[in-house]
């Protein structure tokens, strides 16, 4: 019995806070807590990962990693032999689906902009929208099942499971290890890449980890809040703490905290919606909409103040 | 198998079959604009943000209306029109004012947008399935559904483009190829972005319907990036996008049409674009000047024919040295050396004009350059088969025709007869 059923909004975290507090037995996760770990999860990977794409300019390769996940998958399904029909997604596949996407996505568009000598914006965008249409059609030949397509997008979180919580935690002990340990040079590739080039740093590894990391954050979440809500974590959070701060630490930290909220907010709002109005909106959704109110405000009350830059 | 002919007569595979030659012709006709302003990603962006327009269009013309189907593809039109509009709108707030870089102001539009358009799907999910169905089947695009009226709506607004960019050809070119005059007419390339953001509104508007929401960028990007290596002028550039754009949207339909069998079904945007992009592919590799295929055609020709004029070199001065049989059997075909192996009169002719070049480089450059007697040679060697006859002219006039090249070695005089 979910005790989160027919809660409203405030009552929600009246429930949260008695179960955190040890009140309620808490041996049983229930959905809406599968839910919120596993969303908060993703937050801290992914404004991680953001935080140093905006800086890179990259975020449109995010965009197109977004994309071509549903290819790495769909190889990563053929080469373990998973059973058709289903999403589950071991930690093996996870990493033969991220290196995959992620090597083929980089890789071709260098390709396409180096050999072919075609310009870069065109290169992208040919390259991703190419292999996504290759992914909808393999998926479609061997599952026989054309929803895939769509589940991809908007995530399904009915079908949740305590096993999202550990691929999705994992993916974000992997982003905070390897983040944190070259947290320097993380920071020098992102700032000035000629500079680290020049002082003997291996920009283009750090490169492709970082296409790496985000393809392996964006199969890891796709089945749970699908590709799209990856995509407004990656630049909403940044985004928003980029108008209120210009240290580096304080941009991380605000928008991880940002990230986390809305995390926990989208949950509570979507169990308040389906309480009080019988509505069952997709919490994805909910997540992006709301980070993209906070923008919004942040936006205007910044514009407000005149303290924009010039 | 259906024969090809009946996607044209059949009524009803003919509506689908025009529409996605329809549409695709006319972002392929938008995408040349896009391409040449280097502006291709903001295709993806407006594509999805168009999406909770879509939705919305299925929600409030199905509550009104539920039974003409008509009214609720206008209404899909008009919401798609107004959102793709409102997200461009934000794209250039967030770039011009909010000083966020593009980027990040293109995911950030495409990720709200859509996302709003999921959330407003998802309340329509349980209460209006068919709706729903609806709404998302214009993610991957539903060709199979039109009718005729359709054809006609999209009909006209392939006209509408068409007209637009006839109209503003000139301005196009201009602004294109030459930023600075265009200027000095007073054209302003702002003005030409606000209409080529109207085109693209207007191309994705009408494109989302076949190829879908998802994939409607790679459709603006493809057909212009598969003519551009074919052609240099612009107005042949268009040519080639329309009608690459109308075979893909053709082949695509009629792949998907074909090829499924009774266990799965091939979604049409994405055969659409697989052909798309086989095309580019193609012309990428292939195209006359600049494909790749071509320039490493190009490079091992010229590469043979130094290593060809390297033998005819030797042969002259008379080294003993031994051919590989496709140089000797080139060597045959010019007329260069007689079966026997000996040069012939043509043979001697152009060996002499090969030294010839060569040494006259070599008195240039001591000359004229300053370098070193003996550092001339290599050079000399690679560039004695890139003078043209021309250079060679000029060469021996301002030489005044020398007799003698650095090394003491005779030059042959200039030849008339030799190729």
């Amino acid at each position: 019995m979910n005790p989160y059923w027919g809660k409203d909004f405030f009552e929600f975290f009246a429930v949260l806070f008695r179960r955190l507090t040890g009140q309620l037995p808490l041996d049983q996760l229930t959905t809406d807590e599968v839910q919120m770990v596993v969303l908060m999860g993703v937050a801290l990977s992914t404004v991680l990962l953001g935080t140093f794409l905006t800086l890179k300019k990259m975020t449109m390769m995010a965009n197109s990693l977004s994309h071509t996940t549903l290819l790495g998958i769909v190889i990563a399904y053929l080469i373990f032999f998973a059973p058709e029909n289903d999403l589950m997604i071991g930690p093996g596949m996870l990493l033969v689906g991220a290196v995959v996407s992620a090597a083929l996505t980089t890789l071709l568009t260098e390709l396409a902009r180096d050999l072919l000598k075609l310009q870069e914006d065109a290169a992208i965008g040919l390259v991703f929208t190419t292999l996504f249409a290759l992914g909808i059609i393999l998926v479609t030949v061997f599952t026989r099942n054309s929803h895939l397509g769509v589940e991809v997008i908007t995530g399904n979180v009915d079908a949740l499971h305590f096993e999202d919580i550990k691929l999705v935690w994992s993916a974000a002990a992997l982003n905070l290890i390897l983040i944190g340990l070259f947290f320097r040079q993380w920071v020098l590739t992102a700032f000035d890449e000629k500079l680290s080039f020049s002082l003997g740093l291996p920009t283009k590894t750090f490169h492709y980890l970082l296409m790496f990391l985000t393809a392996l954050t964006l199969i890891a979440a796709f089945r749970a809040v699908g590709v799209i809500l990856v995509l407004s974590f990656l630049v909403g959070p940044t985004l928003i703490a980029r108008q209120w701060t210009h240290r580096l630490s304080s941009l991380l930290f605000l928008g991880i905290g940002l990230g986390l909220f809305t995390a926990v907010i989208g949950v509570a709002l979507s169990r308040h919606f389906l309480s009080v109005y019988h509505l069952p909106l997709s919490t994805g959704g909910l997540v992006v909409t709301l980070i993209s109110i906070l923008c919004i405000l942040s936006l205007t009350f910044r514009h407000s103040q005149g303290l924009m830059r010039d | 198998m259906t024969p090809l002919l009946d996607f044209f007569s059949d009524p009803i595979l003919r509506p689908s079959t025009l529409g996605c030659m329809l549409m695709c012709f006319a972002s392929a006709l938008v995408g040349v604009v896009v391409f040449l302003r280097k502006r291709s990603l903001i295709g993806e962006t407006l594509s999805h943000a168009s999406f909770p327009g879509v939705v919305i269009g299925v929600f409030v013309s199905a509550l009104l209306m539920p039974f003409s189907d008509e009214l609720i593809s206008l209404a899909i039109l008009c919401g798609a029109f107004l959102f793709a509009f409102l997200g461009l709108k934000t794209l250039s707030f967030l770039e011009n004012k909010a000083r966020v870089k593009a980027d990040s102001a293109l995911c950030f539009v495409l990720a709200s947008f859509f996302g709003l358009g999921i959330l407003i799907a998802s309340r329509l999910q349980q209460t209006y399935p068919l709706w729903y169905k609806q709404a998302l089947s214009f993610l991957y695009g539903q060709a199979a559904t039109m009718t005729n009226m359709h054809i006609l709506l999209y009909g006209c607004f392939s006209l509408v483009i068409l007209g637009f960019i006839l109209y503003f050809y000139r301005y196009l070119e201009a602004v294109n190829f030459d930023p600075s005059f265009s200027e000095t007419l007073g054209i302003q390339s702002k003005r030409l972005d606000e209409i080529m953001f109207f085109l693209i509104v207007l191309a994705i508007v009408i494109g989302i319907r076949s190829v879908g929401v998802v994939l409607m960028a790679g459709m603006l990007i493809g057909p212009a990036v598969t003519a551009r290596p074919l052609t240099n002028r612009l107005s042949y550039h268009f040519a080639l996008a329309g009608a690459f754009g109308v075979a893909s949207g053709f082949l695509g339909n009629y792949l998907s049409v074909v090829i499924p069998n009774e266990d799965y079904s091939l979604p049409t945007g994405p055969m659409i674009l697989m052909v798309s992009s086989l095309f580019c592919f193609l012309s990428l590799l292939l195209a006359p000047r600049s494909g790749l295929i071509t320039r490493f055609l190009r490079m091992r020709q010229f590469s043979f024919r130094c290593s060809l004029e390297n033998a005819l070199k030797s042969l002259w001065k008379g080294e003993r040295k031994v051919f590989s049989p496709l140089i000797l059997w080139k060597l045959k075909q010019h007329k260069w050396i007689d079966p026997q192996g000996t040069l012939t009169p043509l043979g001697k002719a152009t060996a002499e004009n090969i030294i010839r070049l060569h040494r006259l480089w070599e008195v240039y450059l001591v000359d004229y350059m300053g370098q070193k007697v003996e550092k001339v040679h290599r050079t000399a060697e690679e560039l004695e088969h890139l003078l043209s006859p021309e250079l060679e002219k000029e060469l021996t006039e301002l030489l005044h025709n020398p007799r003698h090249d650095p090394h003491h070695q005779p030059i042959p005089p200039a030849n008339l007869e030799a190729p």
